[in-house]
């Protein structure tokens, strides 16, 4: 029999009321007395199943109830319909054993203590999470080093960057060793560098602990990097669940072959690799054409033989385009599983 | 006793007293980064319900009593007034405010994952020390009243004395529970705190001061009266047991009133921004 997932959603709905008026003064005297109220579908019969240990990555335009999702996953949100469950829990019911064993990082929150050294909060959490002192100074030993902070934990947090106060953050999120972990944007507003430390110690930290993983990030090398299988939601529906590469071969089947050339171009070069896929880009000694997987072969040969050929290169779509293509073309692409992805 | 499903199982007691103890140390931490506090907050704060018993003091230059109680009775219930607006001042309002900032910005999230009772977690989340001045000179003030008056109080009236101040804090706090869920659904709500702290200062007048429905609100709907009132009475053994009964049902009742008005709140708690 096969394992039960960590994470099962079953026609998951949350909506809210939200009251709406007309700009002016009198449509807001009139509110004073008689406000009118419209639901709000942020996420609509939401099904999918997430086994233990896996790395998914939670992708859609703002609005899209991501966010909202993971509040119902970790016990925020009671649901307004619908089932889900996480490690056998009905999270809504916000057991002390099952928040015991789950996270939620929010890169836009703060549970530091703004005025004291981040190891204080550390302790606070480790005494409201019943942490033995001997793995809590494992625990932090390990992450500090991991993410070299042995200076920066003991700074009241007012004074710290924000990528350092991130990881400050993400310690406090998983000193109690949670097995499952809910990231919500967790390197929003870092500069490259930091975005990458981040990742890295997340890359890391499931390496070593083998936690399920749910990531949201407006950063597609984020989930990229991170994540073996993602989810596209999007006006509160599941619009894909399968790989990346799933993803872009669906959106954008034409692979990008691209070559520099030692010399100029003519235009009868120019018009002759035209022919071969469509011409993405075409700069005075630089081409990139779209085409089909079984061409790229021919074509590649094609354009080695162009004078003084150099730096060529064969990928996929990047994924900030796909992700662009997919939501401008709403309704098309629906609720099913990638290629790979019916689970 | 359980919130929305964060039921007490083994350990829990512990675990909860761990919290509070964990805060206090936190919230102290974070009080002692600003030395300024001690005077705003402490000093300016005694300050200020002292010269709250000015109306009072006034009151006893032209007439011996007030409604029947002298004036070391009046002292005697200063002190009573003190502790109580000092624990409201120290724990209550600072945890309050503290949790509905949090609801404002979302982050009260944070307290809502951690795995205790999230009232516990919003009752803890922050503490004034320095309002703690209030307390002490309270108790002071309570003392030296008790031997000004040459009472000599039983161990029985000290047990009604326990019981009747546990009352007035359990509805202290029963009411700043209520003004709390009540801002989850409205924000604006939180100028109750003000108006809360407000009705406190009623509480520097004996009960027997008010008559008819403003007597009965101040006793069962915000029994700041009581809190102050009876623990005075007590001493001298002039508190009836109908009385007694009174405030422990006032107490039982506002309690399970605000426990209720919370996990309500809780089911509605939308989680302010992303």
């Amino acid at each position: 029999m096969a394992d039960k997932p960590a994470i099962s959603l079953a026609r998951l709905d949350k909506r809210f009321r939200v009251s709406e008026r007309e700009p002016g003064l009198w449509p807001a005297l009139r509110a004073l007395f008689r406000r009118e109220w419209v639901e709000v579908e942020a996420v609509r019969e939401l099904s999918f199943d997430i086994a233990r240990g896996e790395r998914v990555g939670f992708l859609g335009p703002n609005g899209a109830g991501k966010t909202t999702t993971l509040k119902m996953l970790a016990g925020l949100l009671h649901p307004s319909g619908g089932r889900a469950e996480v490690l056998g829990f009905e999270p809504a019911r916000r057991r002390p054993e099952f928040l015991r064993r789950v996270a939620l990082v929010m890169g836009q929150k703060r549970q530091l203590s703004w005025d004291l050294p981040a190891l204080d909060t550390f302790e606070l959490n480790r005494v409201v999470f019943d942490v033995p002192r001997g793995l809590y100074a494992e625990r932090l030993d390990e992450m500090v080093e991991l993410l070299d902070i042995g200076e920066v934990v003991r700074r009241p947090v007012r004074t710290l960057s924000l990528g350092e106060r991130m990881k400050c953050e993400l310690v406090a999120a998983l000193l109690h060793g949670p097995e499952v972990l809910f990231l919500d944007e967790p390197t929003i507003g870092m500069d490259v560098a930091m975005q990458l430390a981040i990742r890295e110690f997340i890359r890391e930290y499931h390496r070593r602990h083998g936690a399920t993983l749910i990531l949201t990030s407006h950063y597609m090398e984020d989930v990229a990097a991170l994540c073996e299988r993602i989810l596209v939601i999007d006006e509160g529906r599941l619009r894909f669940d399968g790989s990346i590469d799933a993803l872009v071969r669906r959106i954008r089947p034409l692979r990008r072959v691209a070559i520099r050339s030692g010399a100029a171009l003519d235009d009868a070069t120019r018009t002759g690799l035209g022919a071969l896929g469509q011409l993405a880009d075409a700069g005075p000694s630089r081409v990139a054409l779209d085409v089909a997987p079984a061409r790229v072969p021919e074509v590649v040969a094609r354009l080695l033989a162009l004078p003084g050929a150099r730096d060529l290169e064969v990928q996929d779509a990047p994924l900030e385009e796909v992700m662009r293509e997919l939501f401008s073309r709403r309704g098309e692409l629906d609720a099913g599983p990638g290629e790979e992805g019916a689970r | 006793m359980s919130s929305a499903g964060q039921g007490f199982e083994h350990g829990a007691l512990r675990r909860h007293l761990a919290l509070v103890g964990a805060q206090l140390r936190v919230s102290t931490l974070a009080a002692l980064e600003y030395r300024v506090g001690f005077w705003t907050e402490g000093v300016v704060g005694l300050a200020w319900s002292l010269g709250g018993l000015v109306p009072l003091i006034v009151a006893l230059e032209h007439r011996d009593d007030v409604a029947g109680w002298g004036p070391w009775e009046i002292v005697l219930l200063t002190g009573f007034f003190l502790i109580i607006s000092g624990v409201f001042a120290s724990a209550v309002q600072p945890a309050v405010s503290e949790s509905m900032a949090k609801i404002r910005t979302g982050t009260l999230d944070y307290l809502l994952l951690r795995p205790v009772d999230g009232l516990v977690s919003c009752l803890s989340a922050a503490f004034e020390p320095w309002s703690l001045i209030e307390v002490l000179t309270g108790v002071v003030l309570a003392v030296v009243a008790t031997i000004q008056l040459e009472l000599t109080p039983s161990a029985g009236q000290l047990g009604v004395l326990a019981l009747v101040l546990a009352c007035g804090l359990v509805s202290l706090y029963a009411l700043g529970v209520l003004i709390l869920s009540a801002s989850f659904r409205a924000l604006e709500l939180q100028n109750l705190t003000f108006l809360m702290e407000t009705l406190l200062d009623f509480a520097h007048w004996p009960i027997s001061v008010f008559r008819g429905p403003l007597k009965l609100v101040f006793t069962f709907v915000v029994p700041f009266a009581v809190m102050t009132s009876y623990p005075a009475q007590s001493l001298s053994g002039a508190l009836g047991a109908s009385e007694v009964l009174g405030a422990v049902v006032t107490a039982l009742a506002l309690a399970a009133i605000a426990r209720l008005a919370w996990r309500r709140a809780l089911r509605g708690y939308t989680s302010a921004s992303s």
